[in-house]
């Protein structure tokens, strides 16, 4: 079996990444012709672990399920969970391929995971729409990813969620950009995206614009600087700010593999 | 809203002086809220010739005896006898007079109802009661004494306006309000020995405008009177724990500030009310109708007498027995903020 950091990884991976292939085809059309015709499903597993997921490729759009497909077209098995987490990392890993029937699902849906590595701390693309798709992306992944610490068991995570009352962490980015936010209640949480309109947030982090957001997000300029420079308005509770920013970086240590 | 800044319990280094009044709060710390009452009553009753004060007996107790001295012919004692009181200032009202009658909130509110309403606010007179020894703030003197329905019962009657100032500095503005204002006016306020809650004078009164004391965004506590300095000090209590409590002094009661409360519900989806008298139509349920008028959800509480009458004690001991002190509004923050209240309990992630 895989040890509990491993799984923790793969847990972030494949139910806070892997679900962006779908942020990829609303965001770009030309993604979207890929799945001409496409009918199949490609799992992910691994041979010490019962995670999986599998994405359902259909003309009209892609799926991503958590756990194990009846039947699907083509399978990526890993023998251990720590390879698979190093391919979705950016690694070298090879799996074993099973079905090679469903290989076309595979080629189809290669692009969109090519697409995924915009998510790698290292990936710092030049082009103003591909920065806002890279934030885009990380709010998304950020929120899941927290709210997947705490239901993975991360002790950290865990601990804090355990003790919080109905707490919303909000992240905007403003002027028609993405928004995205994280409940925590009494141990529960929940990753959603947009606008959390039942409560005022605990903390928001409002970016007045992509570009400034992209600059935060990618750690080109840490929360105070980036506040001292216009970029970033903290709204809320400035503790709950640092505690969360904290767990933030715990997300990158783990996806990295650094713990 | 205003906002303002309490002393959380701590007492005032430095007295104030009160804007646009001649008189000044030495020290407010060792006034009550009727001493100060009758220093701005008397104070306005030397600038302005149609203040009057009437009294039923009471001018001693409710601290207008200053008034009787400086302004002897304006000032009148009817004995006990409140109903006739109220009928007479209806009459005073009428003639171009603002009368101010003072006497203790039991017998404005309950002996003199029907005077109050008929006379008083039906006819829309411009009367100005206050009512001293309000809740139990004169604990010791039995339950006879003891005042839990005032607002209650005025709040219900048309016309008139509702104030229940926190502390000294809080009544002195809410008198200057209260002779400004234009029809009906009642304040309760205690019978003294209130800790200040306002550290000075510097923070806006304005009747219907509620004070935001303290922001959080985990829960509201709304307050009037006494207890406003007990929600403060349960707010700094809690926050160590990481609990973020916003605090409003709603000293205005009738009309409520419906903005505020709304903004918390919205803000916090977690209220509570404290108040010295009786959860049956007091403050709580002002506020209540508030939250049902705007159709969100929240999860509340409604902190005073629980449809009871109080024993007899110092009033120390009966905030604290009926859970109206800061132990009773911390425990009651744990509580609230651990209550479910809505079907909002989707959490599978998107």
């Amino acid at each position: 079996m895989a040890d509990q950091a491993q799984e923790l990884r793969a847990r972030i991976f494949l139910r806070s990444c892997l679900p962006l292939v779908k942020v990829v085809l609303e965001e770009r059309s030309a993604y979207r012709k890929l799945l001409y015709r496409a009918g199949g499903a490609v799992q992910f597993a691994a041979a010490d672990s019962e995670q999986g997921a599998w994405v359902e490729l259909t003309p009209e759009g892609l799926d991503v399920k958590q756990g194990k497909h009846p039947s699907p077209s083509i399978t990526l098995t890993f023998k251990a969970l720590r390879d698979m987490n190093e391919f979705f990392a950016g690694g070298l890993a090879l799996p074993r391929v099973s079905g090679i029937a469903g290989l076309p699902s595979l080629l189809r849906l290669l692009p969109f995971l090519l697409k995924l590595k915009m998510l790698l701390p290292d990936v710092i693309p030049e082009d103003p729409d591909e920065k806002a798709l890279k934030v885009r992306m990380l709010l998304f992944m950020v929120t899941n990813a927290l709210s997947q610490l705490n239901k993975g068991g991360d002790e950290a995570m865990a601990k804090y969620a355990k003790t919080s009352p109905d707490r919303i962490f909000q992240l905007t980015v403003e002027n028609g950009g993405p928004a995205a936010y994280l409940r925590i209640k009494a141990g529960r949480s929940k990753a959603g995206r947009g606008t959390y309109t039942r409560r005022r947030p605990y903390v928001h982090m409002i970016f007045p614009d992509s570009e400034g957001a992209f600059d935060v997000l990618t750690q080109h300029f840490s929360n105070v600087e980036a506040v001292r420079l216009g970029k970033l308005r903290m709204e809320g509770a400035m503790e709950g700010g640092k505690e969360i920013g904290l767990l933030m970086q715990r997300i990158e240590a783990i996806t990295t593999g650094a713990v | 809203m205003s906002t303002a800044t309490p002393t959380a319990g701590k007492p005032a280094k430095k007295a104030a002086k009160a804007t646009g009044l001649t008189w000044t709060i030495a020290d407010a710390d060792h006034m009550t809220q009727a001493e100060i009452y009758g220093e701005v009553l008397t104070q306005a009753a030397l600038k302005d010739g149609r203040v009057v004060a009437l009294t039923a007996d009471l001018a001693k107790s409710t601290k207008i005896g200053k008034f009787e001295q400086k302004v002897p012919e304006r000032f009148f004692n009817f004995g006990i006898a409140e109903a006739n009181m109220f009928a007479v200032a209806s009459g005073m009202a009428e003639t171009g007079l603002i009368p101010v009658v003072s006497t203790f909130a039991v017998f404005a509110s309950l002996r003199a109802a029907e005077f109050v309403r008929t006379d008083v606010c039906y006819q829309k007179r411009n009367v100005k009661i206050i009512g001293t020894h309000s809740g139990t703030s004169f604990g010791q003197a039995g339950t006879t004494h003891h005042c839990t329905e005032d607002i209650a019962v005025m709040r219900c009657l048309a016309n008139m306006t509702v104030i229940a100032p926190a502390d000294a500095r809080a009544t002195a503005k809410a008198v200057e309000a209260m002779l400004a204002h234009d029809g009906p006016v009642y304040i309760r306020i205690g019978r003294g020995f209130e800790p200040p809650c306002y550290k000075d004078m510097d923070f806006e009164f304005t009747i219907g405008k509620s004070n935001l004391l303290r922001d959080g965004t985990d829960i509201t506590v709304i307050a009037a009177g006494i207890p406003v300095l007990q929600a403060v000090e349960a707010a700094d209590r809690v926050k160590p724990d990481g609990v973020s409590v916003r605090v409003i002094d709603m000293h205005t009661i009738k009309p409520i500030d419906e903005e505020a409360i709304v903004r918390a519900v919205q803000d916090t989806r977690r209220l509570i009310t404290v108040e010295d008298h009786t959860v049956v139509g007091g403050l709580g349920t002002a506020v209540a109708d508030v939250i049902a008028k705007s159709g969100k959800g929240c999860a509340f509480r409604k902190l005073g007498y629980q449809d009871e009458y109080s024993i007899v004690g110092y009033p120390e001991d009966l905030q604290h027995r009926y859970g109206i002190d800061a132990d009773g509004i911390v425990s009651a923050i744990g509580e609230v903020l651990k209550q479910d209240f809505e079907q909002d309990e989707d959490w599978e992630d998107e």
